[in-house]
């Protein structure tokens, strides 16, 4: 007799790993990558529409100019002249005096989530997360053990309220992490009284905001808000990232916060990876050089507005009665809500076998709820695949339906 | 030898992430034994211009679900007069389903949990749903509720209590078109390996995971599940196994390769849940555990599957 033993380290893992298991979930995304499947899952931004030309003439300029510099490793908060175009990027977000010293460039807004995780977070600590919030975010944080206190969110973002009864109930969180515009998935976006609310809270308590906000220049309608960083820059540390600002393959972001936590911030991004690939901190300086990149963003932010009201539409006109959404004023993602006998989850698979993919609501809460609800990216298809993809998942809801009236207990 | 070897995985079923890393497997152990190999991916290319553009001699079928395991691609392959590891088309078609499944095994004496079918077009047009009642009063509590279609415990619930059979059943038809609901076997769980015809059992393998359900992520995550072989039972329980697996296999009228899971109850006696025609080759499948614990390398376990094959042809 012999106990075949797959994984033969399996008692040598470290405890925060144990959350980490294959899923039916991730094994469906395997087949909604598939060409036939209209993906509204992935938040990936339209990045074919960004003019070769452009991305040419910065790619040759940055090697033929400064290639040795280029490929060669650099500081650890990262090209000073990058971090100069970020704080001018940030000005377009009503943060107007970054200081670039203040800055660590990042690979990805995802590694500034890690850091802060580690930074902050002991076995036990807790956090404040909306519910819903970003899966990777989620992912991120879990990895150092955190004791999620779960704020809901409604159509004006987070319940501010719900966070002040949390902290008078007792709780003693590290930090909020808050995205406070088009948020993922809920596309609702903070108000301004919530704003001034929650920063108050925060400076009186002295608990830190983590302010993640990829997609803020992403605005469809509506005018801006003033960034929380900017109400007060003392008390929030803010991540932003060019992954929806330009594109997402050359994995830069940024944090800027008080030097006092950026040395430590600054320490663990050495340790991790000693520095953000050089190369494409360059090609993003130089894309942000000039008025070119607000050109391409505007066209790109032109695309999702189309592909959003598609979305809007298309649920308006054939998604059930005793279902919901969210109006995102910008961004990427609805956030649906499906009669409560659905199961999104589930419902993938038959999702799938019609070829239209979404993310199930349960992956954005850290506490399994989420089972009739339902993110859709409306960022990546084509106005007519979204539509499609839409009616795709009407179409299905609307069998769903028949079954659960088949299968409900008559008096 | 001069022909080539397709190595079909991948396709467009929810186990598509599995049969890529079955086939990643195959691949290596067919080349490994010095076959000129070429993994073919339907959910990639086009099926037949792939095979057609190759000198190929044989398949060899390392898809998992739907089309693979369904008797679709083996259809395919016959018309076109490619030799193809495993079972052919109808029996495919029948063993997939496991509505038609347990009836054949039914009917063939082959012990198989009581169960009952719930088809969604049923309940869709017929309003069927009161036959809920008749369902539990047939098969009772605890169940285990199933899509007739589908592998890798995707889509299955456990039930304990009737108000929780409506959701449990909608889940299942989530993926598939009818669902079965079978009474709920408490005891040891194992898998019979089956290779060759008349098929020559390999040693049980038993599986005990640690969060005491054999679900998706305790198949598929390392580590997580213990796995024994072969099986820490009597030896008398081990031949009633192996010659139930045996019956199955012939029942259904499968070919050269299968694997049969089992539950063995309190008494000792194995019944027989479900036969799988295309059994996962990855490092966390069953089979290849068998054909180890039988002294069977993959090497070895995936040159003897093919050359059933090649003989055939």
């Amino acid at each position: 007799m012999s106990e075949f033993s797959i994984d033969p380290y399996v008692d040598l893992y470290a405890h925060r790993t144990s959350g980490m298991a294959a899923s039916e979930v991730r094994a469906l995304f395997a087949v909604a990558s598939q060409p036939d499947v209209i993906s509204l899952a992935g938040g990936m931004p339209f990045v074919e529409a960004l003019p070769t030309k452009d991305l040419l003439a910065v790619t040759h300029k940055v090697i033929e100019e400064r290639g040795a510099l280029a490929l060669q490793y650099g500081g650890g908060l990262g090209q000073p002249t990058l971090r100069e175009r970020l704080a001018g990027l940030m000005a377009e977000e009503s943060i107007s005096d970054a200081d670039p010293e203040q800055i660590c460039v990042t690979a990805g807004g995802s590694q500034a989530l890690d850091i802060l995780g580690k930074i902050f977070v002991d076995q036990g600590d807790e956090i404040v997360v909306e519910a819903p919030s970003y899966v990777g975010a989620l992912s991120a944080f879990s990895a150092y053990e955190p004791k999620y206190v779960c704020i809901p969110l409604d159509d004006d973002g987070m319940i501010v309220d719900k966070f002040e009864e949390a902290l008078l109930k007792g709780a003693h969180p590290k930090f909020v992490y808050t995205i406070p515009n088009f948020q993922n998935p809920g596309g609702v976006t903070l108000s301004l009284p919530r704003r001034e609310r929650l920063v108050a809270l925060c400076r009186e308590a002295g608990i830190p905001i983590v302010e993640d906000n990829p997609y803020g220049l992403l605005r469809f309608e509506g005018d801006p808000l003033p960034t929380l960083k900017s109400m007060d820059p003392h008390n929030v540390i803010y991540i932003g990232s060019l992954s929806k600002v330009f594109a997402p393959g050359i994995r830069i972001g940024w944090v800027l916060t008080e030097s006092s936590v950026l040395q430590r911030f600054l320490l663990a991004k050495e340790a991790a990876d000693l520095c953000t690939s050089t190369l494409t901190q360059l090609i993003a300086e130089d894309y942000l050089t000039g008025d070119r990149w607000k050109r391409n963003l505007a066209t790109l932010v032109e695309i999702y507005h189309v592909r959003r009201d598609a979305c809007i539409r298309t649920l308006e006109e054939t998604f059930p009665e005793d279902s919901s959404w969210t109006h995102p004023g910008g961004g990427f993602y609805v956030w649906v809500t499906i009669p409560d006998y659905c199961d999104s989850q589930r419902l993938l698979a038959a999702a799938v076998e019609r070829r239209v993919a979404y993310v199930p609501g349960t992956a954005f809460y850290p506490d399994g709820r989420g089972h009739n609800q339902l993110r859709l990216a409306y960022c990546y298809p084509s106005e007519d695949d979204v539509e499609e993809g839409v009616r795709r998942l009407a179409r299905l809801l609307a069998d769903e339906e028949a079954l659960f009236r088949s299968l409900r207990p008559r008096p | 030898m001069t022909d080539s070897i397709a190595v079909l995985a991948g396709g467009h079923s929810a186990e598509r992430e599995v049969s890529l890393l079955s086939g990643h497997r195959v691949h290596r152990a067919l080349t490994e034994r010095g076959y000129r190999t070429v993994t073919v991916d339907p959910g990639e290319t086009a099926l037949l211009e792939s095979l057609a553009s190759g000198d190929f001699a044989a398949a060899y079928i390392a898809l998992h679900g739907k089309e693979g395991e369904d008797g679709t691609v083996q259809r395919l392959l016959d018309l076109i007069g490619l030799p193809y590891t495993g079972t052919g088309p109808f029996a495919c078609q029948v063993a997939f389903d496991k509505v038609l499944a347990k009836e054949v095994l039914s009917a063939a004496g082959v012990s198989t949990p009581e169960w009952a079918v719930i088809q969604a077009s049923a309940l869709r047009d017929l309003s069927a749903g009161h036959i809920l009642r008749h369902v539990v009063d047939r098969v009772g509590l605890p169940a285990v509720v199933k899509p007739a279609r589908a592998g890798s415990a995707m889509g299955l619930s456990f039930v304990d209590r009737e108000p929780d059979l409506p959701a449990a059943v909608m889940g299942a038809l989530s993926f598939s078109e009818a669902c079965v609901v079978e009474s709920k076997i408490e005891g040891i769980e194992v898998t019979a390996g089956l290779v060759g015809d008349p098929p020559e059992t390999l040693p049980l393998v038993e599986i005990v995971p640690k969060s005491g359900i054999y679900d998706y992520a305790a198949r598929y995550t390392a580590g997580v599940t213990d796995y024994f072989a072969p099986a820490r039972i009597p030896p008398e329980v081990a031949a009633s196994c192996a010659r139930e697996a045996s019956r199955a296999f012939q029942a259904l009228g499968l070919r050269d390769v299968a694997r049969a899971d089992i539950l063995i109850d309190t008494d000792g006696r194995p019944w027989v849940l479900e036969v799988n025609v295309s059994p996962g080759m990855t490092e966390m499948s069953l089979l290849p555990m068998a054909a180890q614990a039988a002294g069977v390398s993959m090497a070895d376990l995936c040159d003897r599957v093919l050359k059933l094959t090649l003989q055939r042809a």
